[in-house]
């Protein structure tokens, strides 16, 4: 640019403008999300069949996910697996000290309040949140999206919204599977791969599981959806820079979910249990 | 109704006719369904056999010179610049969370000082090499495979092929080696850095003593949990490059079929890593480390 040798000082306007251009970003991100919650009421008027459409393809997933069982099946999956990991690790670790007996607890105390949400949370973010980014960003990058707007549909209500709200909606099966399906692998890998009787482990479990900190806990992962949705939505619609380039936002808005989804559950965490814990082993 | 072409015979009735296009339209209708059907229970047994002969041709080719040193050392240090500071940001709430809930239990049972010894066993066996991956694979997995898909849509792995250079020698076991080397290094580092933000936690929000966390730290993790630690972000840092490498290399479909091949990539190597993760942790225990 033969004007910038008008300006004095070339190499910190530079800086100045990195910087600057990086609060804008900021600022333009918030933007779209309060833009993308305040037209709920557009999606709910004018695009009913698209919301219900994306319901049904976020809990059956799309291409090659579907063919593996949808959505539903890798949450359910990974919550089986972490589950068993509460079953290996927690039967060892209490054996150490001579309580296995404990790991009943261990399931009810442990997948509820961290393994089963932050799982439930992962998943999310890899299999709808990572296909939205993915879907919107090849929109974006084939110049759908300009279409949609020349055609007069309101594309953040089309396209994020829209997301946003159905992913409230698969949050609450996807929820009830995950939770479930750690209890059950725990229960699996204690009574049958450790062999501990199953008396002992339900007795200890049921004596355990509070069940305000299973609302809380689903409470967390709807919050963390809200999240993980708007972040993913964002990413996908500002994609640029042709192929790779939608990859790549499929990878930063990954690396934001996950980001934060840990950071909303710790807040949750932190703000519900604070330091009473909300807990007691004397009854 | 009639339909168009000359099947229908001369002299048939109406009723006849509709008769046989309806059974002639089911029939077509029934080998489209046989034909889809094979193809979804066949693609993804063949994605499979295809990712395992990957798999393999990566292995013999890290092993046949020349070596691509100058792209192993770009791509390790690609990788570490994207994961970097994602993965400490990260181990920080992981282990801020763990030894939150850790010392309501420990405080529960009057054993508070013994947090560190929670704060170890959470951090070493399972926040570092989980969180480790996380992001190597969320972070530089996906970046690889939206490399490698846009070369391939573009044909570039095809001109590369003509010019008599194997891809999966140039570009894949470079990659697949610095996504291995780069979660192993990390994995020390996140377990440091959680250690010490469970450390700064426990101490001065929960008042647990300093010294008792320190002295609590090696109770139960030995060295033996620690190379526990290390394998396991071996194996995951091999197969998040692995699976990121082979779904670069067989997209297609243009920047849409970019875009599911690095959704793909996330969620199968989130599921492998919950798989290693259970059978390390299990063979684990069993070896007695």
């Amino acid at each position: 640019m033969s004007t910038a040798a008008h300006y004095p000082l070339p190499r910190l306007r530079r800086a100045l403008a990195a910087r600057a251009a990086g609060w804008n970003r900021v600022g333009t991100q918030i933007q779209f999300h309060v833009k993308t919650l305040s037209s709920i009421r557009d999606v709910v008027i004018h695009y009913p069949v698209e919301l219900v459409r994306l319901i049904a393809q976020m809990s059956l997933g799309t291409g090659a996910l579907a063919m593996i069982g949808g959505t539903m099946v890798i949450v359910a999956f990974l919550t089986l697996s972490t589950g068993a990991i509460v079953a290996a690790q927690g039967y060892n670790q209490f054996s150490q000290v001579g309580v296995e007996a404990l790991t009943g607890f261990a399931s009810a105390y442990f997948n509820v309040r961290i393994v089963a949400p932050l799982t439930a949370e992962f998943a999310l973010a890899a299999t709808i949140g990572a296909g939205a980014t993915a879907q919107i960003g090849a929109m974006r990058i084939n110049e759908e999206i300009d279409a949609l707007e020349v055609i007069g549909i309101r594309s953040i209500a089309y396209l994020a919204t829209a997301r946003v709200m159905a992913g409230i909606i698969v949050v609450i099966p996807f929820y009830c599977v995950s939770v479930l399906a750690a209890f059950f692998a725990t229960r699996f890998g204690t009574t049958v791969v450790y062999g501990q009787s199953s008396g002992v482990y339900d007795h200890y479990f049921l004596t355990f599981l509070n069940r305000v900190d299973l609302i809380w806990s689903f409470a967390e992962v709807a919050a963390g959806g809200v999240v993980i949705m708007l972040i993913h939505t964002y990413y996908g619609y500002t994609a640029s820079g042709g192929p790779a380039g939608v990859g790549e936002a499929v990878g930063r808005a990954t690396r934001a979910s996950l980001l934060a989804s840990v950071l909303v559950i710790l807040m949750i965490t932190l703000a519900v249990y604070g330091q009473s814990g909300n807990f007691n082993l004397a009854g | 109704m009639r339909l168009e072409g000359g099947w229908a015979m001369a002299g048939e009735t109406d009723a006849t006719q509709q008769w046989r296009a309806r059974s002639r339209l089911g029939e077509v209708l029934m080998a489209v369904t046989a034909d889809t059907v094979k193809a979804n229970a066949v693609k993804p047994v063949r994605a499979v056999g295809g990712f395992f002969a990957v798999a393999l041709d990566t292995l013999v080719q890290s092993f046949n010179p020349p070596f691509a040193w100058r792209e192993f050392i770009l791509q390790s240090w690609f990788v570490a610049r994207v994961s970097f500071v994602p993965t400490l940001v990260l181990s920080i709430p992981f282990t801020v969370l763990a030894v939150f809930l850790f010392n309501i239990l420990l405080r529960e049972f009057g054993a508070a000082d013994f947090s560190g010894t929670g704060a170890a066993l959470a951090t070493v066996l399972q926040i570092g090499p989980v969180v480790t991956v996380l992001v190597v694979a969320g972070a530089g997995a996906t970046a690889m495979c939206a490399d490698l898909g846009a070369r391939t849509i573009r044909e570039e792995l095809d001109a590369l092929r003509v010019m008599g250079i194997n891809p999966i020698q140039a570009l894949v076991v470079p990659r697949v080696l610095a996504a291995t080397l780069v979660a192993l290094l990390l994995s020390s580092l996140v377990v440091l850095v959680g250690l010490t933000g469970g450390f700064i936690f426990s101490v001065f929000f929960q008042h647990v003593t300093p010294g008792a966390f320190v002295a609590g730290l090696t109770l139960l993790t030995g060295l033996g949990d620690v190379l526990i630690c290390f394998t396991k972000a071996t194996l995951f840092g091999l197969t998040a490059g692995l699976i990121a490498c082979y779904m670069g290399i067989t997209v297609g479909g243009g920047p849409a079929g970019v875009g599911n091949a690095v959704n793909e990539t996330v969620v199968f190597s989130f599921m492998a890593l919950f798989v290693i993760n259970i059978i390390v942790t299990a063979l684990g225990f069993r070896a007695g480390l």
